[in-house]
């Protein structure tokens, strides 16, 4: 396959900027004329995939819509509805397929995400809060004097400081943002274990129509996308979910589950994950952390689950290897290859240093977003069978460790073996650690698109 | 034995429904009605009667074109499918549905023809084994056991596992005898009844796009 055409794709799609700070502005949009001509005036801000020869900018800028706000740009009815389904519904419709009940449901959100006020989202990244805040600035001076759509919500987040530097820690004090799947044509420095797995145990990067609409997936297939193509073509779909951090709750229950525990506190902290709260993999090194490991590309996601069945070394329920088994289902890993997400996505709330006190009401948790082409094959899939349910790794009802919608029943075997440093034990009572306060699918388009858009030039037939 | 893996029968059954034109709704909307408000749980029939690993019911319509190349082809008539796993022997399974459940189903079979009610229990085996086909081949979750042998291996397995998550750290002498009086407990308790293993699952599922 050719290479991208990188300047039409929307730069957050190819890459994830590591730029330390962040602000998402969300746009309500009263009058269809006025917010495509605030579009059109937006576009050349707009970060689109080029190669950053030059080095870093100073901020980015990006752009994604709810169907809902496509529908406020008066988009022709038929191109509405060749949308796929679940975006049509949006993420508040899904929240029975998405297992979001409990703390989790809608009816817990935010105001804005409960009242279906969002119908863009602006992304801005910076370097510096001042370039950030230069930005937003701009930003919203061009939402003043285009008029027509007002911000009606604005969401900070940004990497975890700690000793003054700006880390990829997040709350709960595990080191995140390991794997991203490579997907083909995607100029990336690609590292082994983040495509698919070959038969030959070596790593390929995944076919670019699992990311990007337009192009052929890994059955050979254009991926399900709204008419015309051309409107399609170079976007991607993008879930939005604020989830709260409940970090006194975690952090008590894993002090009290410690007190049983022989292994020791930091390695049941990385049974939870799969992973030393340093980044180590559990496969890889299940006695100690190991930062050569985490600091070197081709070793940092380099394993596989094959050699680990019963889990003694990575728990089978782990979070990592939930959301990514590798090879865990056997068949090569072929059986997870249309599963695969790219996370985007940052902290928000003020950092606490384990020792501090710290309280589950303060502002604090994690923003996900996750490109995928197919949010129901994709995202859904995962939510609903690897994180809220079991079955596929044999585990029953159990759900994910950390993310899981528990309510205070849940259930964490870690798998072990006859010894004191690595004994089988029984997590039970899960409270929910994660909660979540609203969010949205959003369609993602290329730079064409929106000129289209813009130029009212989207014609289905 | 094709109808046959381990001590688990395969059962599939084929009972062409009636073609009535001046009925209202059809006899095939009838039962696809009567159907679709059955319980999954401890209240539906299978539940009730003795024997079932697990049962699906299919209104089967007709095959349906799906374009050129395909040939275009119809059944003669609509059917009710009715597929079960079930516990040994077919005769003493297929009369223990008779007893247990003769309305539920009179309710469904009445739609199909020929069928006599399960009142009268020879005629009803009869009818049944009439409809059957072989099933050649079927998988069974759990071959070797029979509904009540799993059903307290469910029970079994859960309340170890509550007991293994309530009993960590405790001094080797209070887990024995907290462990002896747990399993004369466990011994002492009727199994759990069929459809009430499953969770109460807070999530919908389904087609791709529900």
């Amino acid at each position: 396959m050719s290479k991208l055409n990188e300047t039409d794709v929307q730069g957050f799609v190819l890459r994830g900027y590591n730029l330390p700070v962040a602000r998402y502005l969300f746009l309500h949009f009263e009058d269809a004329q006025r917010t495509r001509k605030l579009i059109g005036r937006l576009l050349p801000e707009v970060t689109t995939g080029q190669r950053w020869d030059g080095g870093k900018p100073d901020s980015t800028v990006n752009i994604a819509f709810t169907h809902r706000g496509l529908q406020h740009l008066d988009l022709p009815d038929v191109t509405l509805l060749s949308f796929p389904v679940e975006f049509q519904h949006g993420m508040k419709h899904r929240a029975g397929i998405l297992g979001d009940c409990g703390v989790n449901s809608p009816d817990h959100w935010e105001k804005v995400w409960r009242e279906d006020r969002v119908h863009a989202w602006i992304g801005v990244n910076g370097q510096t809060t001042e370039a950030l805040e230069a930005c937003c600035a701009n930003i919203q001076s061009l939402i003043e004097e285009a008029g027509g759509a007002t911000i009606v919500d604005t969401q900070d987040a940004a990497a975890v400081v700690k000793n003054g530097k700006p880390t990829t820690s997040e709350h709960f004090g595990y080191t995140d943002g390991f794997g991203n799947p490579d997907f083909i044509g995607i100029e990336r420095s690609t590292q082994p274990g983040q495509g698919k797995l070959l038969p030959n145990g070596t790593w390929a990067p995944l076919a670019t129509g699992e990311l990007l609409l337009g192009y052929a997936d890994e059955a050979g297939e254009l991926p399900v996308a709204p008419i015309p193509h051309l409107l399609a073509s170079n976007g991607t779909f993008m879930v939005y979910r604020k989830m709260h951090q409940n970090v006194a709750t975690f952090r008590a229950y894993l002090d009290r589950q410690a007190e049983l525990y022989t292994g020791g506190k930091e390695k049941l902290a990385a049974k939870f994950i799969g992973r030393w709260r340093d980044g180590t993999p559990l496969e890889l090194s299940p006695d100690k952390p190991d930062p050569s490991i985490v600091q070197d590309p081709n070793r940092s996601t380099d394993f596989t689950y094959g050699g680990d069945g019963e889990g003694t070394r990575c728990p089978i329920g782990a979070h990592i290897r939930r959301v990514h088994p590798r090879d865990a289902f056997g068949f090569n890993g072929q059986l997870i290859n249309r599963r695969r997400i790219t996370r985007r996505g940052l902290p928000y709330g003020r950092f606490v240093p384990e020792g501090e006190p710290v309280s589950d009401t303060e502002e604090r948790g994690i923003i996900f977003m996750a490109l995928n082409a197919s949010l129901s094959r994709q995202f859904e899939f995962v939510q609903q069978q690897w994180v809220q349910y079991g079955n596929d790794s044999h585990l029953g009802n159990d759900k994910d460790m950390l993310i899981g919608n528990h309510g205070g029943r849940g259930r964490f075997v870690v798998q072990g073996e006859a010894s004191v440093t690595n004994p089988p034990f029984v997590c039970s009572g899960l409270p929910d650690f994660v909660e979540l306060r609203g969010g949205d699918y959003f369609f993602l388009p290329s730079i064409t698109a929106l000129g289209m858009i813009v130029m009212g030039l989207v014609d289905p037939r | 034995m094709p109808n046959q893996n381990g001590s688990v029968y395969g059962l599939t059954i084929l009972s062409p429904i009636i073609d009535d034109e001046r009925a209202t709704p059809s006899h095939d909307l009838q039962i696809r009605n009567y159907l679709a408000h059955l319980s999954t749980r401890e209240e539906s029939p299978f539940a009730q009667a003795p024997g079932t690993h697990l049962a699906r019911l299919v209104v089967m319509d007709d095959v349906i074109y799906v374009g050129a190349p395909a040939c275009e082809e119809h059944l003669k008539s609509k059917y009710l499918i009715f597929e079960s796993n079930c516990d040994g022997d077919l005769d003493g399974y297929l009369s223990g549905l008779a007893t247990s459940i003769p309305d539920h189903l009179d309710a469904v079979w009445k739609h199909c023809v020929g069928y006599p009610g399960a009142a009268n229990h020879q005629a009803f085996v009869e009818y049944m084994k009439a409809c059957q086909l072989e099933t050649t081949f079927f998988f069974a979750a759990v071959n070797d056991k029979t509904v009540n042998q799993t059903l307290r291996a469910l029970q079994t397995q859960s309340a170890v596992a509550d007991f293994i998550a309530s009993h960590q750290g405790a001094d080797s002498a209070t887990l024995q005898r907290e462990f002896l009086e747990f399993v004369a407990h466990l011994k002492a308790l009727p199994p759990p009844r069929p459809g009430s293993m499953g969770p109460h699952r807070d999530i919908k599922t389904g087609g791709r796009n529900e």
